[in-house]
């Protein structure tokens, strides 16, 4: 028998579509819950409807959102508040994920469960702790008076008060993530660095980081999807005006019964979200093509 | 000239292990030494020590006189190849070998220079581009030597280098890390769980065994002359057979040998290479278990009359068969006692069988 003949005479193998069949349901879900209402906010926004009870494009809500100055600031805030907690959130977690992932003590596991506590509390137990211990007249306030010390400015109320209250809230995830990327930085990789000569900040920059860049855009985007749309925390511990988009998006809709202007604050915050979020999946093509 | 000394280092880790117990070794300028013992002899530990990534809890380590036992890695003159090659993969093979040059501020024309120059000597040349994990292991290895060459350490150390590579690259590698070391003439302290390694690149073996030293030689000497029936027993192949001494015979479940040593139990060490085999039809001290032909030699497996197993190479394997008697003639004995040699006769064979050293 011949090669040709060999190479003619293989059946082909049929491939059967339970793969596809198994991730369908997923998938239908999210087309029907996610992409769906996404799509259909958009159109609602993007139409209006004519006298003669037709429909036209029109953007005249996102113009609206973008020279209302009330709206560009909550705008603003949200930014400013997302970009404040995801450096506060590297500050804090890095230094954690890094200890946890070299030390060889036995307080590390103990300062894991206390970086990990967080997660198992309410954003609404958080807010009420934050306002009793920050509070005006709260558990720190209470220890100055009582030392002849002056009160505390309290971040309750301000910026602030959903910026440490969203970091804590965000600490455990953000330190998961770094950890388990650090998990990848081999003990040999360090010390063949420390070998040829680098010190500890070396190490950091030129190893540690490089290694782990992808874990902390990961970490980052995770948390400025959360953080950007948050709505507990920003809602009890923030002010009133301006305020973050999650309270604003509820109240445009619920106190001020404009729906469409609801939606499209919905909008503008998802195609800022889907930014991180491209950064995310991004991110995740890149380690598995690696 | 680079001098390692290594003087009463103990390392006993918080748990209470002793992983190395005052032990003391000399280096020479441009010596290679091998550490070489089975796992949990303490020959990693002490090699992680000379490198600064375990601290001695007593004794003394200098370089060129020059006290490095508190040093930490970043500052001391040593070069540590891993046996996991731990290259740094978001990094190209020239940046791999540059990173220590920036980190000592050289110019950039000299650390192009130097680090082409190593690529060259560890024939990579060209390679620098690439990242590298698109390297063979083999290849990963080299640059992982490279980047340790191109710092010129005062002392090289390489821990298994090779555990991660095939057989046949394994000693393809060992020839040219040989041939790099003798060039260069660089200090050189290695690791190795791998006796044929030890034997066919070491100027010097150490054999380690629960963090101490059994014995400090010339691979040869090594081989042929075991002090301790532990060295006899890990190095090559070698029957230990535990016997009696009674008026100046040892004896052994039927096989007996003369042996001028007081009375007493003494382990016998025959190499197989030393056994001299006759098949007899009567009077025989053991019969024939297997044989098994190499093509060159031919090892064939004993039992002595109470089972003992004892090996003894053969140049035609095709005159025995299963079941057949034979008697043993020693042609080279050593007989041992309280774990110190008592006695020892003959010449080994001058030259070890690979096949031996391998099995």
């Amino acid at each position: 028998m011949t090669a040709p003949d060999q190479i003619g005479s293989v059946t082909p193998v049929r491939r059967r579509p339970y793969g596809l069949l198994l991730v369908a349901t997923p998938v239908l879900l999210v087309a029907w819950l996610v992409i769906w209402p996404i799509i259909s906010a958009v159109i609602q926004t993007a139409f209006v409807t004519t006298p003669d009870g037709g429909s036209a494009v029109s953007l005249e809500t996102y113009s609206f959102f973008f020279s209302d100055g009330y709206s560009l600031s909550n705008l603003s805030m949200t930014l400013w508040t997302t970009g404040v907690c995801a450096a506060l959130l590297l500050v804090v977690c890095l230094p954690i994920a890094l200890y946890l992932r070299f030390s060889d003590s036995k307080v590390a596991a103990y300062v894991q469960g206390l970086a990990i506590f967080p997660m198992f509390v309410p954003s609404i137990i958080l807010s009420f702790a934050f306002i009793r211990v920050l509070g005006p007249n709260g558990t720190v306030d209470l220890l100055l008076n009582s030392v002849g010390l002056p009160h505390i400015r309290s971040p309750y109320l301000t910026p602030w008060g959903p910026v440490i209250g969203l970091v804590w809230d965000n600490i455990p995830l953000t330190v998961l993530i770094l950890l388990s990327g650090l998990g990848n930085v081999s003990n040999q990789a360090v010390e063949a660095a420390r070998d040829v000569g680098a010190g500890k900040l070396a190490l950091l920059w030129h190893i540690i980081l490089p290694r782990i860049s992808n874990s902390i855009l990961v970490a980052i985007s995770f948390a400025v999807l959360g953080i950007f749309s948050a709505f507990t925390l920003p809602y009890i511990l923030g002010p009133a005006a301006p305020e973050m988009m999650g309270p604003f998006m509820q109240r445009t809709f619920r106190e001020l019964l404009e729906p469409k202007t609801a939606i499209t604050q919905a909008v503008v915050t998802f195609g800022f979200c889907i930014v991180f979020g491209l950064f995310y999946v991004r991110s995740v093509a890149k380690n598995r093509a690696a | 000239m680079s001098v390692l000394k290594i003087k009463d280092v103990s390392k006993i880790f918080p748990n209470g292990t002793t992983a190395v117990d005052s032990f003391s070794l000399d280096v020479a300028d441009g010596e290679l030494v091998c550490l070489l013992g089975p796992s949990g002899s303490g020959k990693s530990t002490l090699l992680r020590m000379v490198g600064g990534f375990e601290t001695p809890t007593s004794g003394l380590m200098t370089i060129d006189g020059e006290d490095i036992t508190r040093v930490p890695p970043e500052k001391r003159p040593t070069g540590m190849v891993f046996q996991s090659h731990a290259l740094w993969t978001h990094m190209n093979v020239f940046k791999n070998l540059a990173f220590g040059l920036k980190l000592r501020k050289v110019p950039a024309d000299e650390i192009k220079r130097r680090v082409e120059g190593v690529l060259e000597l560890v024939g990579l040349g060209g390679y620098g581009t690439r990242s590298v994990t698109q390297l063979s292991g083999g290849q990963q290895q080299r640059v992982a030597l490279a980047r340790s060459l191109v710092l010129e350490p005062k002392i090289l150390l390489l821990d298994e280098p090779f555990a991660s590579l095939d057989q046949h690259l394994r000693e393809r590698l060992r020839e040219e890390v040989r041939d790099i070391q003798q060039r260069l003439k660089i200090t050189t302290l290695f690791v190795t769980h791998g006796q044929d390694e030890a034997l066919s690149m070491a100027d010097r073996i150490v054999v380690m065994r629960d963090g101490k030293t059994e014995q400090i030689d010339r691979p040869d000497v090594v081989y042929r002359e075991p002090q301790t029936p532990f060295v006899a027993g890990f190095i090559g192949t070698m029957n230990l057979i535990e016997g009696v001494v009674s008026n100046g015979v040892f004896s052994k479940a039927g096989y007996a040998t003369p042996l001028p040593v007081s009375d007493g139990p003494v382990t016998l060490a025959v190499r197989p290479e030393s056994l001299d085999l006759s098949a007899v039809s009567q009077g025989s001290q053991g019969k024939v278990h297997r044989v098994t032909d190499y093509g060159t030699h031919g090892m064939v497996d004993l039992e002595l009359l109470d089972g003992t197993r004892v090996k003894a190479m053969v140049p035609h394997p095709d005159l025995f068969k299963p079941g057949q008697g034979v008697t043993l003639a020693p042609k080279a004995i050593a007989a041992y006692r309280d774990g110190r040699v008592i006695h020892r006769t003959g010449v080994v064979a001058t030259t070890a069988h690979p096949a031996l050293v391998d099995a």
